[in-house]
C-alpha cells in the first residue's frame, strides 16, 4: 500500500479549563489517499470542523488543547512540525476554504491582492507574474471578466462568487489537499452545485486531494469517494460512498440516511431521530449515540465498541449490528 | 471616553431584573470584584466626608489669617496652610461638597432631561425627531468641557451656574441614547401589541418603554458621574466654576499653582482627591455597564 | 468621493448656522454692558453712549445678528474691548501655538497608545496587557491640568529642564516650550488610543478573515498589521478624531498652566473680561475647529473603507 497524504491517528482535542476540560475530537482516526476525495459528515458539534482546522493547526492554543494523536502529511508529524515549516506547509501544501466567504475575506483588499498573498507567501514571483497568476486562478474558477474584477473588493460580489474566490486563493499554490468546510451551506442550491462542480473539475485538473466536511449527505455523495460519519467527536463509520448508502452499518449512519425525505416516499411524517445532539463534554465510557439509538443493549453503554469490518473498506462502530460481522479492524483502512 | 463612544453607540439591552434579583445584582456590582468593594469604599468615604464636612473640617474654611501664611503642615493644621492663612485641610474637606454635588446632581438632572428629550424624538419620530436629533448630533460633535467652557462663557461661574453647565453638557448623551432604546424598543412586538389593543400613550411610556431602557441610561449616568467631577474642577479651575473663596477642588489647584513655592500641599492634596474619587466613580461605572450590559465589555 | 466630501461639507453648514445662532443668542444675554465694562467705572453717561453707539448695541437685534453673520464670514471681528488691538491679530499671534500644542500632543498620543494597544492585544490578559489597562485607568482619572501642574513644578521650577512660560521663538525653542504641555496632554490621549487600540485589535483579531490568513501560511507579524490593525484603522479613526476634540478642549486648561499663549488662554482672560469682541472670536473659532475636525473625519472614513467609497 502506498503512503496515504494525510494521515490522523487517534486524535483527541480538548477545550476549557485543564481540570474540568471539554472533550470535541475523541480518538478519531482516518486518511486521506494522494488525489483522492474523501467527506467527513456529521451534524453541528460532532466536531468535524475542528478535526480539520486541527490539520492546519490552526486551533487557537488558550482554549483548545491537542492531547493525542498524530497528523501525518506526506509521512510528517504536522502537531510536531516547527511552527515556521508549518506556515510554509499552509496555503502552499494544505489549503483551507470555509463557510462564510464574506467575513472570510478581508474587507479592505481587493480581491485580487488577497489572492496575490497566497501566491506571495509561497512563490518567487515577480509583481507582474503574480497578477497574471491570478487572472489566470480566476478564469480557473469560472470569474468572468477577470482583468477587470482584479480591483474589486469582497462586498461587491455575490456569495456565490466570493465563494470562487476562496477556492482561487486556495488553489494558487497548487497545493496536494484541500480541505473545504462547509462550503456551499451558506450559498443558494443552484449556486451549491455550481461550486461542487467547479470543486469536481479542479480535482480532476489539479490532482488536488479534497477533505470535505459537511452535515449534507447528497453534497458529499456528490464529490467524495470515502465517507467518514463522526458523532459527538468519535468517528461510528467509514467507508466508500456506495457501500455506505447501501448498507449503512451504524443505526447513527441508517438514521442519517433514513431522514432525507426522498420523492415517492409514502410516509406521513419525516423521519427523525429522536432527542439532540449533546454537547462536548467528559469523556465517556461507552457509545455517544446511546441515548438515540433505536437499537441500544446494554454493552453499549458500559464499553466503546471498536471497529467492525462490514465490508473491505466499510467499518462500523457498533455492538448490535456487528453481530453479522467477521472479526474487528484496527487502525483505519487505507 | 472610550465609554461615551461605545455606550453612545450602545443599542437595545435585555429586560431589567425581576424585582428580587436587583438587589443581588446591586451587591453583585458593588462587592463583585476586589477593585470595586474598595471603589465603593471610597465613594462612601468621600460622601460621609462632603455630608459632614462642618462636624468634620477642623477650621473654617473661609477663615484668612494673615499671621498663618503659608505654614508647614503642624497638629494644628494637618496640611498646613495656604497664601492667605487657610487650612488648607478644611478647604479640602469643604471642596468635597462641590466636587459631589455637582457629580451626582448634574448628571442626573441631565438624565432625566435628556432621556425625557431622547424617548419623545424615538418614539413620536417625525419633525420632532428630525429637529431633534439635528440638535443632539451638533452638540455632541463638541467635547464636553468646550461645551462647557462655551456655556459658561456665558453665564459666568457661580453655584447654579456651574449645576447648569455641566446638566446641559451631558443632556446631549443622554437624549442620544435614550432615542436609540427608545427606537429599539418601540419596534418589540409587545409594544406593538400594547398600542394595537389602545393603551394610551402615556402609558405605554412608562410601562414598557422608560423600564427597558432604564439599564443603558444607568450605565451611562454612573460613567458620568466621573466626568462630571472632572467637569467641575476642570472648570473650577479655569475660573468659571465654582467662584472663590469657595473652596473646590479645581479652584484649590488653582490658587495652589500661583502659590506653589509657598506650600505645594494644596495642589497635591485636591489633585489626589480627584483622581480617586474619579478613579472609584470609573470603576464602579465598568461594573454596573458589566452587568447591566454585558455585549458591551469585552 | 469627491461627491461624498461635498455633501459632508454641505451638511455642516446647518452646524456652523446653528451654532453662530447660539453664540450670538448667548452673548446677548450676558449680564453687564461691554460698553460700562470697556470704559470702566469713570466713563460718562456719554462716553457710554457713544461707545454703544459705535459697538452697535442700539441696533434692531435682527440687524445685530446680520452684522455678527457678516463679520465671521469676512473674518472681521473689531477690536478688542481691553487695548483695542485688532481681534484678527490677538487670533493670528495666539492660534499658531495651540495648532502646534494640539499636533504635538497627538503625535506623542498615537505613537505611544497605539504600540501600547498593540502590544496589550497580542499579549491579552497578561503583564503587559494588565499594566496597560492600570495605566490607562489613571490616565482616565488624573485631571489634565493636576498633571501639568505637577509636571510644571518638578521639571520646570525645582529642575529647571523646561522653560517656565511661553510659547518660545522659532522652531526648536518652540518645540522647547512646547513639549511638556504636549506630554500633560498626550497622557490622556494616549491611555484612551492605548484602550481603543487595544478594544479594536482584539476584535478584528477574531474574526474570519484573519484565520484565513493564517490558514494562507502568513506569518503572525503579517496577519497582525496587514489584516488585524489594517482593519482596526477604521474605529481608530472616529477615536482618533474624538482625542484630538478632547486635546483641544484640554489645551485651554494647560495652556493656563504652563502660561501659555493659545486660542484657550485667549478665551479664558477674555471671559473674564468681559472682553466682547475676543470672546465671540474665540468662540467661533472653536467651533469651527469642531466642525472642520469632525469633517475630515468623515473624509477619511471614506478613504479607509472601501465598502463606503465603492458601492455596487
Amino acid at each position: 500500500m502506498t503512503t496515504p497524504l494525510l494521515k490522523v491517528e487517534n486524535l483527541s482535542i480538548e477545550f476549557g479549563p485543564k481540570l474540568r476540560p471539554l472533550r470535541a475530537v475523541d480518538g478519531v482516526s482516518f486518511s486521506i489517499p494522494a488525489g483522492g476525495t474523501v467527506g467527513l459528515v456529521g451534524e453541528s458539534g460532532s466536531g468535524k470542523s475542528i478535526t480539520s482546522l486541527a490539520v492546519l493547526r490552526l486551533i487557537p492554543e488558550p482554549p483548545g488543547r491537542i492531547v493525542s494523536g498524530r497528523i501525518e502529511f506526506e509521512g510528517k508529524n504536522l502537531l510536531e512540525v516547527p511552527k515556521k515549516q508549518m506556515r510554509e506547509i499552509r496555503g502552499r501544501d494544505v489549503a483551507m476554504i470555509f463557510q462564510e466567504p464574506m467575513s472570510s475575506l478581508n474587507p479592505v483588499m481587493t480581491i485580487g491582492d488577497q489572492i496575490a498573498e497566497a501566491i506571495k507567501l509561497h512563490e518567487p514571483l515577480t509583481s507582474g507574474g503574480r497578477r497574471a497568476r491570478v487572472i489566470e486562478l480566476l478564469q480557473l474558477v469560472g470569474m468572468p471578466d477577470p482583468a477587470q474584477r482584479y480591483g474589486a473588493y469582497p462586498h461587491q460580489f455575490s456569495g456565490g462568487m466570493r465563494q470562487r474566490v476562496m477556492i482561487a486563493m486556495a488553489v494558487a499554490c497548487n497545493p496536494k489537499l484541500l480541505i473545504a468546510d462547509e462550503p456551499t451551506t451558506a450559498l443558494d442550491v443552484t449556486i451549491q452545485a455550481q461550486v461542487l462542480e467547479l470543486m469536481k473539475s479542479i480535482r480532476q485538473r489539479l490532482g488536488t486531494a479534497i477533505l470535505l466536511i459537511s452535515h449534507d449527505l447528497g453534497i458529499i455523495a456528490e464529490v467524495c469517494e470515502r465517507v467518514i460519519v463522526m458523532y459527538a467527536g468519535k468517528v461510528l463509520e467509514e467507508g466508500d460512498v456506495r457501500s455506505i448508502f447501501r448498507n449503512p452499518s451504524h443505526p447513527y449512519t441508517q438514521g442519517l440516511l433514513n431522514s432525507i425525505p426522498r420523492l415517492g416516499d409514502d410516509r406521513q411524517r419525516l423521519y427523525q431521530i429522536a432527542g439532540s445532539v449533546p454537547a462536548p463534554g467528559a469523556l465517556r465510557q461507552g457509545c455517544p449515540f446511546l441515548a438515540r439509538c433505536p437499537k441500544r443493549i446494554d454493552r453499549c453503554g458500559a464499553e466503546m465498541p471498536p471497529m467492525f469490518s462490514f465490508g473491505p473498506s466499510h467499518n462500523a462502530a457498533c455492538w448490535v449490528t456487528a453481530d453479522v460481522a467477521s472479526a474487528p479492524v484496527a487502525g483505519v483502512a487505507a | 471616553m472610550t465609554d461615551m463612544v461605545e455606550t453612545a453607540i450602545a443599542g437595545p439591552t435585555e429586560l431589567p431584573p425581576a424585582e428580587g434579583s436587583r438587589w443581588s445584582a446591586l451587591a453583585r456590582i458593588l462587592f463583585g470584584r476586589p477593585a470595586t468593594i474598595v471603589a465603593t469604599l471610597i465613594v462612601v468615604v468621600f460622601l460621609l466626608v462632603a455630608i459632614f464636612a462642618p462636624l468634620i473640617a477642623p477650621h473654617d474654611p473661609l477663615a484668612q489669617s494673615a499671621l498663618k501664611i503659608n505654614q508647614d503642615p503642624s497638629p494644628d493644621n494637618w496640611l498646613g496652610t495656604d497664601q492667605f492663612g487657610r487650612d488648607v485641610l478644611s478647604r479640602l474637606i469643604y471642596g468635597s461638597r462641590n466636587s459631589m454635588i455637582f457629580g451626582l446632581v448634574s448628571p442626573t438632572l441631565a438624565a432625566l432631561i435628556g432621556t425625557a428629550l431622547g424617548v419623545v424624538a424615538g418614539y413620536f419620530g417625525g419633525w420632532i425627531d428630525r429637529i431633534l436629533s439635528r440638535i443632539i448630533d451638533m452638540l455632541l460633535a463638541f467635547p464636553e468641557l468646550l461645551l462647557a467652557i462655551l456655556i459658561a462663557a456665558v453665564l459666568g461661574g457661580g453655584f447654579w451656574n456651574v449645576v447648569a453647565v455641566i446638566t446641559v453638557a451631558f443632556i446631549p448623551g443622554f437624549a442620544r441614547v435614550a432615542r436609540a432604546s427608545t427606537l429599539a424598543v418601540k419596534q418589540e412586538p409587545y409594544v406593538e401589541a400594547a398600542i394595537a389593543v389602545g393603551v394610551r400613550t402615556p402609558v405605554i411610556l412608562l410601562r414598557h418603554v422608560i423600564p427597558n431602557i432604564a439599564s443603558s441610561v444607568l450605565v451611562l449616568l454612573t460613567l458620568w458621574t466621573a466626568s462630571a467631577i472632572r467637569l467641575e474642577a476642570s472648570l473650577s479651575f479655569l475660573g468659571i466654576g465654582t467662584q472663590p473663596p469657595n473652596p473646590s477642588w479645581g479652584n484649590i489647584i488653582r490658587d495652589g499653582l500661583n502659590n506653589h513655592f509657598g506650600s505645594p500641599w494644596p495642589i497635591v492634596g485636591a489633585g489626589i482627591a480627584i483622581t480617586i474619587v474619579v478613579l472609584a466613580f470609573n470603576l464602579i461605572g465598568d461594573a454596573v455597564r458589566d452587568e447591566l450590559d454585558p455585549e458591551l465589555s469585552q | 468621493m469627491l461627491r461624498l466630501i461635498a455633501n459632508r461639507l454641505i451638511d455642516a453648514i446647518p452646524t456652523i448656522f446653528l451654532v453662530l445662532i447660539l453664540v450670538f443668542v448667548s452673548l446677548r444675554i450676558l449680564p453687564g454692558d461691554p460698553a460700562q465694562v470697556a470704559l470702566g467705572d469713570q466713563a460718562t453717561p456719554e462716553q457710554l453712549a457713544v461707545l454703544r453707539e459705535q459697538l452697535g448695541l442700539n441696533a434692531p437685534l435682527w440687524q445685530q445678528f446680520f452684522t455678527f453673520v457678516w463679520s465671521v464670514v469676512t473674518l472681521n471681528f473689531g477690536n478688542s474691548l481691553i487695548n483695542g488691538t485688532p481681534v484678527n491679530d490677538l487670533l493670528a499671534q495666539n492660534l499658531p501655538y495651540t495648532i502646534e500644542l494640539t499636533l504635538v500632543a497627538t503625535l506623542i498620543g498615537l505613537v505611544v497608545g497605539v504600540p501600547m494597544g498593540v502590544f496589550a492585544a497580542v499579549n491579552r490578559n497578561r503583564a503587559p496587557d494588565n499594566a496597560a489597562r492600570l495605566y490607562s485607568l489613571i490616565g482616565y482619572a488624573v485631571p489634565d491640568f493636576y498633571l501639568g501642574a505637577l509636571l510644571l513644578i518638578v521639571f520646570s521650577l525645582n529642575l529647571g529642564w523646561f522653560p517656565i512660560n511661553g510659547g518660545g521663538d522659532g522652531f526648536v525653542d518652540g518645540l522647547y516650550h512646547v513639549l511638556l504641555p504636549a506630554i500633560t496632554l498626550a497622557a490622556l490621549k494616549s491611555a484612551f488610543m492605548g484602550r481603543l487600540t487595544r478594544t479594536a485589535l482584539l476584535e478584528t483579531l477574531g474574526k474570519d478573515y484573519v484565520r484565513t490568513a493564517r490558514a494562507k501560511g502568513a506569518s503572525e507579524a503579517r496577519v497582525l498589521y496587514r489584516h488585524g490593525l489594517r482593519n482596526a484603522l477604521l474605529p481608530l479613526t472616529t477615536g482618533l478624531g474624538l482625542s484630538i476634540l478632547a486635546t483641544l478642549s484640554g489645551a485651554v486648561a494647560v495652556e493656563l498652566v504652563f502660561n501659555r499663549p493659545g486660542i484657550g488662554s485667549l478665551l479664558i482672560n477674555a471671559i473674564q473680561q468681559r472682553d466682547y469682541p475676543v470672546i465671540q472670536a474665540g468662540v467661533v473659532v472653536f467651533a469651527f475647529f469642531v466642525v472642520a475636525i469632525n469633517l475630515l473625519i468623515d473624509v477619511a472614513y471614506v478613504i479607509i473603507d472601501p465598502r463606503i467609497r465603492v458601492k455596487q
